[in-house]
Formats: C-alpha cells, structure tokens, sequence
C-alpha cells in the first residue's frame, strides 16, 4: 500500500509538464552519448551539472538519470553494427551482436537489444522500488571472499566462450589476466609491467582492448582478401528488419536471465555492468540447448546482455540512494551532484525526500517506454549503415575507433595502445585464437586479484575464508561444476567409443 | 569618435592596473587529474562556477581531465606547457606522494610553478554502531591485546588513511591490518557489514551516517575540533601524540611562466577564497580554509614531503626519491 502511494505521487511529479519534457531531454542525451564510443555518461553527468543549478532538483536529477539508463540503450548499436563497443558494458554484446549483422540480421538485433533493454529496464526499476532498502542491507554481507567467488565463477565462463581449441582459450585468459595486473599495484604501490611508462602506471583501460582486438582487429583481417569482400546484406522491407516472432521466443529466458542477474550485480558495490553483462552472457549459453549457436549469431546473446546492463542502472541506484554508497562511476557522480544541490545522501534520504525518490522511479517507468518508443523505429534506420561498402565502412569503423579511444583520455597513448592491440587482434584471428576470453580474463582480473588479496589479509592468510562462507562456497561449487562438465562430456564420448569398439 | 577613442584607452588602463599586466584573454584550461566526478574534477567545476558567479575572471573556465598514473600524468601535461600562460592545474598531496613511490612519475609539485593552497581536508576515525569501542584508547587497546588480528578498510597504502593508522600504531605500541578497497564506496559498505573494524572517513561521506545511526566517531585527524563535531576530541586530545599529515588541495601553474602571470594568479585565487561563495563551499562540504599564498606552499612541499617519506619507510613502503 505505502509503496502504491508513493508511486501515485512520483507519478504526480514525473508527469508534470516540464519534468516529462526533462525526462526526453534526458533519455536522448543519453542514447547519443551512447550511441559515441568515448564519451560516457559520468562525463557528460559532469559536464551538465553547472547547468542543472538553474534547474529545480528533481527534474535536474530525472533528466541526468535519464542520461545514465539512456547511454544503456544507444552503447549497443555500435557494438552490432560495426564491432565498435559504445561502453565497457556492451563489450558483450559485440561477440553475438555483430556476428548477427554479418549474416544481415542487424535490424534483428538492434531490435531485440532495445526490446531486452526496455525489459529489462523496467524490471530494474520495480525492484529499485519494491526491495531497495532490505536488499541494501543485504548486498553488505557480500564481501571480499564472495566477490572473488564472483569473479571465478566469471572466469569459469571461460570454458563457455572458448572456440574449437580449449587450449587457445586459456591462453588467451591468461594474457587478459597479465594485461590486468599491468599497472600500479594497490595493496604495496609498486609498478608492475609498466616498462618505464607514466602512462601505464594506471593500467590499461579495457576499453581501448575491446576496441583494438574486436573492430580494428576485424578490419585488419578483413582486408587482407584480395578479392572484393562481398558486402554485409541487409535484407529490404521494413518486416525483415525487425526481430520476428521467433527472436523473442528464444530470448524468453534470455529477458529473466538479464534482467535478474544484472539487478543483483547492480547492487553490489563492488561490481558493475560489465561484469553483469559478461556473466549473464555466460549463464543463457550454459543453460542454452544449442550452445554452439553462440559466437555465431545467436539471438539470445545479445538478449542477455544489453538486458543485464540495463536492469543494473536499476540496481546501482540502490545502494547509491539507500546507503550514499556509490556501486559505479555514474552513480558516483549522481551522488556528487545530490550534495552539491544541498541534499545529504545516505540511510535517511528517501524518507526525508519522498518526493525525490518516488519521482525518480516514476519517470524511470516512462523514460524506458519512451526509450523503447524512440528506439525501434532508428532501428531499420540505423541498419542501413551496412549498405555503405567496404570502402567507406572500414575507414569509418577505424575512425570511430580512434576517436572513441581519444576522446576518453585523450591521451595519443591510448591511441598506439589501440593500434597494438588491433594487431593482437588480427594475429589472433589468424591463429584461431578466440578473443571473448581475453577481454573477460582483463575486465574480471583486476577485481579478482584484489579480492583475492582482500580475503586472505582478512583471515591473516588463511585459504578457508574463501569456502567457509556459505555464499562463496556454493558459487565457487558453480564454478568448479562448469570447469569439470566439458571434462566428464569428453570422457563420456571416450568412453562410449572404447565401448563401440 | 574621439570620444569612444579616449573611452577605450581609459579602459585598457583601467584593466592593466587591476591585472598587474597579465589579463586571460581566452578560456583557462584546468587540468585534473581525476576523471568527471572526481574529487579535484568537482572542485574545478565549483572553482569555475564561483569564478564566474563573483566575476573574479574575464574568461571562462574549462576543465580538462588528464587522468592516469595518479597524478602523473597530469603533472607531465603541466610541466610540457612550459611558459603557458592560461593553463592552471589543481593539485592534491598526491601529487607529492606519488613521485615518491613510483620511479615513472617524473614530474613532482617542485617542478611547476605554486600558486596558492586552498583546501585542507580534516577526517574521522569511525567504527560501526554496535562497535565495542567507545573511545579510539579502546579501538588501540583492543588492537594492542589481539595484534594483526582488527582491520581498517581504506585506500592505497599511501593513503592518509594508511599514514593514520601507521602514526597511531606507533603512539600505541599496537598493529592491526590494513585493507585497500580502490573506491570510497567499497570502504565503507566493508564497515557497515562488520568485514572490517575501523575506518577514517571524510567528514562528509560519514554524517548523514551517523545520523541514522550506523556509524560512532571516535576522533577526528585534525589539529582543532570541527565545528561539526564539537564533542569528537582530536587525535591528540584523545591521548595519542602525532602529528595529523594534511590532506590538502591547491593551485599550481606550468613552470617558466611570466612574474606577472604567477601574480595575477595569486591575486585571483586569494580573491576567490575571501568570497561568501567560497566560504558555503568550505562549509557545505567539511573542508577547512587552508589558503597558503605561493612562498609558503614551496615551503610546505619540503615539510609534506620528508614527512611522508620517513611514515612511508617506517611503514614498509619503498621509496625512489
């Protein structure tokens, strides 16, 4: 009931005029932002706030959250069309996403990640609205040894992206593991594999590897074909342009599946939705009956992830407006934004500002039908890029490219970073080796050293921290099950034939 | 004609006198080293706001981000643009520390121009409600009967946070561990979830906690009491006899640039710090007024440093510089 009359009032306030017009204002900044590699939403949160001073605050905060689940829906339309990831969280949704564009089915898979992100988004939002505060608390229970267990079970999914060489794929985790350990180290402030250069001494940021080993990697290898490359179709007629029926029947689970694991990774502090994408990922191809689809097109995963990343601007928002804990950059900068408006973020907030809150959920709940409204039809729109031929299409995805990666740090570095990457990139597409587990080995790396080191400092060295925790066990117990099952199917299929013979 | 002629003449000296020579005529570049949402990222944008609002500055202010190597990265930015003179940076003790522990980080606050220091951040030795602990004597006392075996969650080893815990476990003869968690967030979710004993937390980020009753102050790193917490005592009023290591932030300039360049600087930024503006600003956020014209910033660069030098080499920590 209580939950029923907030809702009443936030729509009170979402539905004013003006907070409606804020709301638009907001979710297609957002999508543009999105649609750009490199600009992100913390920085264009952060470019907007002097302006949002002469705003009254809960149409300043409506419209920068706007901002925030709007970039959600845009970042993957580059990752579909030209492999060029919009944000670290649709890194994912390049592996499937752009496999579906080579085999013309770009309007497809534009429309089902709008359609999952709509979804999804709104799922996030009822959860922000109806468990905030009790799984707030709960999210503090998780600490260093779960997040570890975490991140395994994240690098067990290893197992399910890898190609036809196992082998491949673990080296090439490895080498995503030792590009994360580049940087300075936290626990002790010494440099590790920064070869002398300032630049390094922050790491490498994953981003730029993304966008060197999946689209300059793929346009290196791509040009190599003497012969004129036959060009990606694009089927005519506005029907084939758009997931059929069957699309979203085989992305039912994968809508839950998102939607689900990207709120609860949302709400940890200490994850993001670039892990929720990756693992969510994961989880539809190891409960998928026809896994080998994946990496090859398959509906569902691009599904999974464009829905998770978009249920965790749900869940980040929880501990951010329960707590005053920030779980990401932009709610980092939300949370800044708050303060500097004079409100005082923390336990008490959405009590003493009702109106606040409830308004924000409202105009949540109308900026994702508007997203989705705004959305679908740039789809056949959007599709229509891969007409252009190769000659324009390469140059462009290598521009895009380049000034994504310039225009986050903009640093020339980071730049001759991307080049050698792309080069990684095409030598691994020349040697068969799969580049999906690289980039997880790099994005779940980091945090999984730290966690590891977290843990044992916290039980003064002792390994049983890890499994004496119910929470760890039981997801270390996952991920060691999803090592071992390709094991037991390969001694199956042994077996049978030593019987056969 | 004449008229207009005279008028424009009486302007431009008008002008020279108040800007002892030097007036921007562009746009001002701040460089942090922060990404947006930063720390020193939103303290250039509240700079430039409250520039703008008390017409202190003909132009405006933009704030360019530099991040990586922290700190480092922007410090080279700054030290390339030898002789620019509407390129400005603002600084944090990082700035100092870091050169001493990384042999990349080249570039050191010596090696640009000071201008002023603004900001001194005072901080919280917090623990959990339901804590044991009432006061910081039972924190170390408790540390001191079951050594290695109470944690504190913080930043880097280099942190205040460390240096905190490094000077107190000295005054009490005790040892407890230390947890670096790389985001603020990450700090305190591990206190509010029983992972982790103590925490020093920014005056700010603890209030609203406090409030709703999660979180009890046991001291406060400052020399004076803040006027927020009147009842919390001082490190030293608490018993324990160090010196709190100031977190502060400021200005700096690329190196090379005119004497009347550095000068229209000082005079802008001490205007800026004798604003209403800049004082609701201090207020709003906890900071202390921690202005510091250039000479005795250089001189304070010396002290910062060879402190944190000797707390960094008694903790453990290996020095280059």
């Amino acid at each position: 009931m209580e939950v029923l009359t907030g809702l009443m009032h936030g729509f009170g306030v979402a539905l004013q005029p003006l907070n409606l017009l804020w709301c638009f204002v907001g979710v297609v900044l957002g999508t543009v932002i999105g649609i750009m590699p490199g600009l992100g939403p913390p920085a264009t949160i952060a470019m907007l706030l002097p302006l949002t001073f002469l705003m009254n605050p809960a149409s300043a905060m409506i419209m920068l959250a706007g901002i925030y689940y709007g970039a959600k829906y845009g970042g993957s339309t580059t990752s579909i069309l030209l492999n060029v990831p919009g944000e670290s969280a649709s890194v994912a949704t390049c592996i499937d996403g752009y496999q579906m564009a080579k085999k013309g089915r770009a309007g497809a898979a534009l429309g089902i990640a709008a359609i999952a992100s709509f979804v999804a988004g709104t799922v996030g939002v009822v959860g922000l609205m109806l468990i905030a505060p009790p799984l707030a608390r709960m999210s503090l229970a998780f600490s260093s040894p779960e997040y570890f267990a975490l991140m395994a079970l994240g690098l067990a999914m290893v197992v399910l992206l890898a190609g036809r060489s196992m082998v491949k794929a673990l080296l090439a985790t490895l080498v995503g593991l030792w590009l994360a350990g580049i940087g300075t180290d936290l626990f002790s402030q010494t440099s590790r594999f920064t070869f002398g250069q300032m630049e390094l001494l922050s790491g490498i940021d994953f981003v730029v590897v993304a966008i060197g080993v999946f689209a300059v990697g793929e346009v290196l290898a791509n040009m190599e074909q003497r012969q004129e490359t036959p060009m990606i179709e694009v089927p005519k007629g506005l029907r084939n342009l758009l997931p059929t029926l069957q699309d979203l029947k085989d992305s039912r689970f994968a809508f839950v599946n998102g939607s689900v694991i990207g709120f609860l990774i949302g709400v940890l502090p200490g994850a993001g939705s670039t892990i929720a994408s990756f693992i969510s990922y994961g989880v539809e191809k190891a409960v998928s009956r026809h896994p080998e689809k994946f990496g090859h097109g398959a509906v569902e995963g691009v599904a999974a992830p464009e829905g998770a990343n978009n249920s965790e601007t749900g869940g980040a928002l929880v501990p951010m407006l329960t707590l005053g804990i920030p779980g990401s950059g932009t709610t980092a900068v939300l949370l800044a934004a708050l303060v500097l408006w004079g409100f005082k973020p923390g336990p008490l907030f959405i009590s003493e500002n009702p109106a606040m809150f409830w308004g924000l959920v409202a105009s949540m709940y109308i900026g994702n039908v508007m997203l989705l409204i705004l959305n679908l039809p740039l789809v056949p729109l959007f599709a229509q890029v891969l007409r252009a031929p190769v000659y324009v299409l390469y140059p462009l995805i290598l521009g895009i490219s380049v000034v994504g990666v310039f225009s986050t740090s903009g640093s020339l570095f980071d730049v001759w970073l991307l080049a050698g990457c792309g080069l990684l990139g095409y030598l691994m597409r020349k040697l068969d080796f799969p580049s999906a587990p690289l980039i997880l080995g790099l994005v779940l790396g980091g945090a999984m050293e730290r966690a590891l080191r977290q843990s044992l400092m916290m039980s003064d060295g002792h390994l049983s921290i890890l499994v004496s925790r119910p929470v760890s066990a039981v997801m270390l117990s996952l991920a060691l099950l999803i090592l071992l099952v390709p094991l037991f199917n390969k001694f199956n299929t042994w077996r049978l034939k030593a019987l056969d013979s | 004609m004449k008229k207009s002629l005279l008028c424009m003449a009486l302007l431009a000296a008008s002008t020279a006198t108040f800007a002892q020579g030097f007036t921007p005529t562009r746009p001002i570049e701040v460089v942090v080293h922060t990404g947006p949402g930063g720390g020193s990222d939103l303290l250039a944008r509240a700079v430039a706001l409250m520039m703008e609002k008390e017409k202190l500055l003909p132009v405006r202010m933009q704030v360019a981000n530099k991040t990586g190597g922290g700190g480092a990265v922007a410090a080279a930015y700054l030290a390339e643009k030898k002789g620019e003179t509407h390129t400005i940076g603002l600084f944090t003790g990082v700035w100092l520390t870091n050169p001493l522990t990384s042999a990349e980080a080249k570039v050191s606050l010596k090696d640009l121009t000071p201008v002023a220091r603004l900001v001194l951040e005072p901080a919280l030795i917090a623990v959990k409600a339901d804590a044991p602990y009432k006061t910081l004597a039972d924190f170390v006392g408790a540390a001191k009967q079951k050594p290695g075996e109470l944690k504190q969650s913080g930043g880097s080893i280099t942190s205040r946070d460390n240096v905190v815990r490094q000077q107190l476990q000295k005054a009490g003869g005790a040892r407890w561990q230390f947890i670096s968690f790389p985001g603020g967030g990450e700090r305190i979710a591990a206190l509010l979830g029983g992972h982790v004993n103590m925490m020093v937390i920014e005056p700010a980020e603890a209030g609203e906690h406090i409030r709703a009753g999660n979180m009890r102050v046991l001291a406060q790193v400052a020399d004076a009491r803040l006027p927020a917490f009147p009842n919390v005592p001082t490190l030293r009023e608490a018993g324990f006899n160090v010196t709190p290591v100031p977190q502060v932030r400021g200005v700096v300039a690329p190196p090379g640039i005119p004497r009347d360049n550095v000068a229209y600087w000082e005079g802008v930024f001490r205007k800026l710090t004798q604003t209403e503006s800049w004082k609701k600003f201090l207020a709003d956020n906890q900071f202390e007024d921690g202005y510091q014209n250039a000479a005795e910033l250089t001189k304070f660069y010396e002290e910062f440093s060879s402190q944190m030098r000797a707390i960094l080499q008694e903790a453990g920590v290996k020095t280059v510089r």
